[in-house]
């Protein structure tokens, strides 16, 4: 910790995890093993995901923001969430709400949705980053020094969702270390709190998305089996169908004179009539109606189950089919988890009985639970807690698939692949002397590339000229571990790295974040330096931490006067971190790199040598004990010699302590 | 990358599955990119190309066609969808009579006759798989022997493709 300490000797950073909600955001950490969600100054945890921008530019954030939004529909963001990675030609725009959206000036200004508010054009990125910024701020106040963060995500969010949310906090200032599910961080929470094993599905109705997820938890493995999901659902629609009901007493059967401030006020009261008959039967909503009388009328909660019947039952759907996916019958799981605040209505709860077959669980706070889970990830990602023992196996959501001729997509992962994942498609030229190369990648089940989500399009350049189809085009296309994709193109033939140019089809490009960056902060180019300067500094700290840990236990591999190279470099990279150059720094690190380069292959080499061997030499020992003779145990022998290969005889190793998994490898104790 | 090499195992087609996803699992926990937040760039680019491996190793073991392949392919057999043996035209025309039966039951929502159906090719998947796992894990395979054998590879690819629209029917009737 010392290297932690040169710049601020009375706190170390502590990492937390963002619950970013469509309805509520709340920011947890972990304190004495045990997550915690941080409230504000009143205590309260939960904060409405409402910004509300000033007459003056003054921003506002929660509670009095959502105050604000009955007088101030259209300069009042509510539901950010639902936006995300939208463009401005997505159907949610025209969903009942009271916003103004700015007109796209043509294909590539509709990439981005953008609220007009007084006059002012106004991304989700940026609205997600104020709230992101409050509960920052929050996390400060309470830690002093905030570390990495965890940001959750529904399940069933695509790229360009994804990349929104990471974008978003990015732009509040946070390290992202990792996006991470919100159905898999409930189980985490769930998981690691009640100590079970078996296999789960997490039902999560939240505010604007449904994911339903099946995972497997084996001793601090949580396998995600299978996915599913809808990310424009939650109780959102709820509160719009019972608002439709009221908006009609008010005397506003359609679209005709609905102004901003009474399509806000009829969604506030449905919310608040939908919470209320949570506990009660029948409630009494007081409405104006046009023309200026007031009316009471009474909704029951028949009534309101009637309505919202729809919106649930489309929640069926997605939940056959996962466990379809899954291979599994609603029987042979050991439980159902509930998430998200829309699980608090009476009829989802009987629903989800009925569907699965079983009492739900929700002991932990429906509310909480995906932020406490968060928090331990992002412990665990730290370097804190049972990060040996603890492994989160999630999936990609949706099929991902390339445009061939005709508009026919063609799987290249099929959804539910374990990430990270990757597949390689090789492609060759048309015409002769083709230099180029398009390629559209898609997110989706349907057959036509046209019905899937279109993700980016890819350009290939500087193939060398060569008759038609002599050029094989290897493309490599990545999804890293929090389901974004990368892609990667080789001429096979000459071995030459293309270039590839991502136009992704929605959301910003690299440049546009960094403007974003450069906007949000004060003294622009000053400050995006001295942002950049800390950046490195974190950043070569926990290289040096790593590299240092690596030279304890991995001394061994390194070969010639690779050791004194190394930790010349490294001594040298301590001193510049002192200094004020970003750019000495980040040389610096590369230069470490560099040198380490080989070396950490052959520490890679021995985690997967010692994943294998440790665990062979458990399950021998444990075999033993279980066995009833000899026999038995030569059979387990020998099969453990011919999963070594040749020339590994197990009876030369040292004999070992039988022992947890993965304790011998090198990464144990990472930064 | 051969999946087998990749997990560390002996090839077999026979696998035991839950010995091998405890060995994916293993593997995972070493290489999983979890495991290497904080590290340098270009180890961290390591460990996610290596956890990559590993997950579609595990990925192609898990499915019997594909791990069929990939015991063909350790014998020097190059196998594909487009490539080996010519399909069987007897095997042909009975995936088409079954496909049409498919296709009827389906328009008469006639779930019992699913049920037949699916119960069928489930059998005959079997058989498939152990008339492979006799061939592909016979002591000293010769590679002659081993390529009469690429027939009952299309087979199952068949016999699966059957199945997979079988439960796309079965959803519709739900």
């Amino acid at each position: 910790m010392n290297l932690l300490d040169i710049f601020d000797p009375k706190a170390a950073p502590r990492p937390i995890g963002i619950d970013l909600g469509t309805t509520n955001s709340l920011v947890a950490s972990v304190s004495d093993g045990t997550p915690r969600c941080m409230g504000d100054c009143d205590g309260e945890a939960l904060l409405p995901s409402v910004v509300h921008y000033g007459e003056a530019g003054q921003i506002i954030v929660g509670k009095e923001a959502q105050r604000l939004a009955a007088s101030n529909p259209r300069e009042t963001i509510v539901s950010v969430k639902r936006f995300m990675g939208r463009g401005a030609r997505d159907p949610e725009t025209r969903r009942l709400g009271p916003y103004a959206f700015v007109e796209p000036r043509d294909d590539d200004d509709a990439k981005v949705i953008k609220f007009d508010v007084r006059g002012k054009p106004v991304n989700p990125i940026e609205v997600s980053a104020e709230i992101l910024r409050v509960l920052k701020k929050r996390a400060e106040d309470e830690l002093r020094r905030v570390g990495g963060a965890v940001i959750t995500v529904p399940a069933y969010f695509d790229d360009a969702q994804r990349q929104a949310t990471k974008d978003a906090g990015r732009l509040a200032g946070l390290e992202v270390l990792r996006l991470l599910n919100e159905p898999t961080a409930a189980a985490l929470a769930y998981g690691l709190d009640k100590k079970q094993n078996g296999t789960f599905a997490v039902y999560d109705l939240g505010g604007g998305t449904f994911d339903i997820t099946i995972l497997v938890l084996d001793d601090g493995v949580f396998q995600v089996r299978s996915t599913g999901g809808d990310s424009a659902l939650g109780g959102d629609d709820m509160d719009r169908a019972l608002a439709e009901v009221l908006l009609a007493a008010m005397g506003y059967p359609s679209d005709e004179g609905r102004t901003p401030e009474i399509v806000r006020l009829a969604l506030d009261a449905a919310r608040a009539t939908k919470h209320g008959l949570t506990d009660k039967e029948t409630v009494e909503v007081e409405l104006p109606v046009r023309g200026g009388d007031t009316r009471h009328v009474s909704i029951t909660r028949s009534q309101f189950d009637e309505l919202i019947k729809p919106v649930v039952e489309k929640t069926g759907i997605a939940c056959r089919r996962a466990l379809k996916d899954a291979e599994l019958a609603p029987e042979s799981l050991d439980g159902v988890i509930l998430v998200g605040g829309s699980t608090r209505v009476p009829f989802v709860r009987t629903y989800v009985e009925r569907l699965f077959k079983r009492h739900p669980l929700a002991d932990i706070d429906p509310d909480q639970v995906v932020a406490l889970g968060a928090a331990v990830q992002a412990n665990l990602l730290a370097g804190d807690g049972d990060a040996e023992e603890v492994l989160l196996l999630d999936v990609l959501p949706l099929s991902l698939g390339i445009e061939t001729m005709g508009g026919v997509t063609e799987k290249i992962l099929p959804r539910n692949t374990t990430i990270p994942a990757g597949a390689k498609q090789t492609f060759t030229t048309y015409a002769d002397n083709q230099t180029g190369f398009e390629i559209h990648v898609v997110q989706g089940e349907r057959e036509l590339a046209a019905d899937c989500r279109s993700l980016a399009r890819f350009t290939l350049r500087g193939i060398p000229p060569m008759p038609a189809g002599l050029a094989r085009l290897e493309v490599t296309f990545d999804v890293d571990a929090d389901g974004l994709l990368d892609v990667s193109a080789r001429e096979t033939r000459t071995g030459i790295e293309q270039k590839v140019e991502v136009k992704p089809s929605y959301g910003l490009d690299d440049d546009q974040v960094e403007q974003m960056l450069m906007d949000a902060l004060d003294y622009g180019e000053q400050d995006l330096a001295a942002r950049r300067l800390a950046e490195q500094r974190v950043e070569a700290q926990r290289i040096l931490m790593a590299t240092r840990h690596g030279l304890e236990t991995d001394a061994d591999l390194l070969q010639g006067d690779d050791k004194q190279r190394i930790e010349a470099a490294a001594d040298a990279l301590a001193k510049v971190i002192e200094g004020t150059s970003a750019a000495a720094i980040e040389s610096g690190i590369s230069e470490l790199d560099r040198l380490t380069h080989d070396w950490a292959g052959r520490r890679m080499d021995r985690a997967i040598a010692n994943a294998i061997a440790g665990k062979s030499l458990g399950d021998v020992e444990s075999s033993v004990k279980d066995a009833a003779g000899t026999d038995a145990h030569t059979a387990v022998a020998d099969a453990h010699a011919s999963a070594m290969g040749p020339g590994a005889d197990p009876s030369l190793e040292p004999p070992v302590e039988p022992r947890p998994s993965g304790s011998g490898s090198s990464t144990r104790g990472a930064p | 990358m051969d999946p087998f090499d990749t997990l560390g195992i002996p090839p077999r087609f026979a696998l035991e599955l839950t010995e091998t996803e405890q060995r994916y699992r293993d593997l995972s926990r070493a290489l999983h990119p979890d495991k290497y937040v904080g590290r340098p760039a270009s180890e961290r680019r390591m460990a996610l190309s290596k956890a990559i491996e590993v997950n579609e190793a595990w990925r192609l073991l898990r499915d019997p066609a594909r791990r069929a392949e990939a015991m063909f392919r350790r014998a020097g057999i190059e196998v594909g969808e487009t490539k080996g043996a010519p399909a069987d035209p007897e095997l042909l025309m009975e995936m088409m009579e079954q496909r049409e039966a498919l296709a009827e039951v389906r328009g008469n929502k006639d779930r019992p006759g699913l049920e037949t159906l699916v119960a069928g090719m489930r059998e005959r998947e079997k058989s498939v798989l152990d008339r492979l796992a006799a061939a592909l894990d016979a002591p000293a395979p010769n590679p002659d022997a081993l390529r009469s054998n690429l027939p009952a590879l299309s087979e199952l690819r068949y016999v699966r493709r059957f199945l997979e629209e079988a439960s796309a029917a079965e959803d519709e009737l739900t």
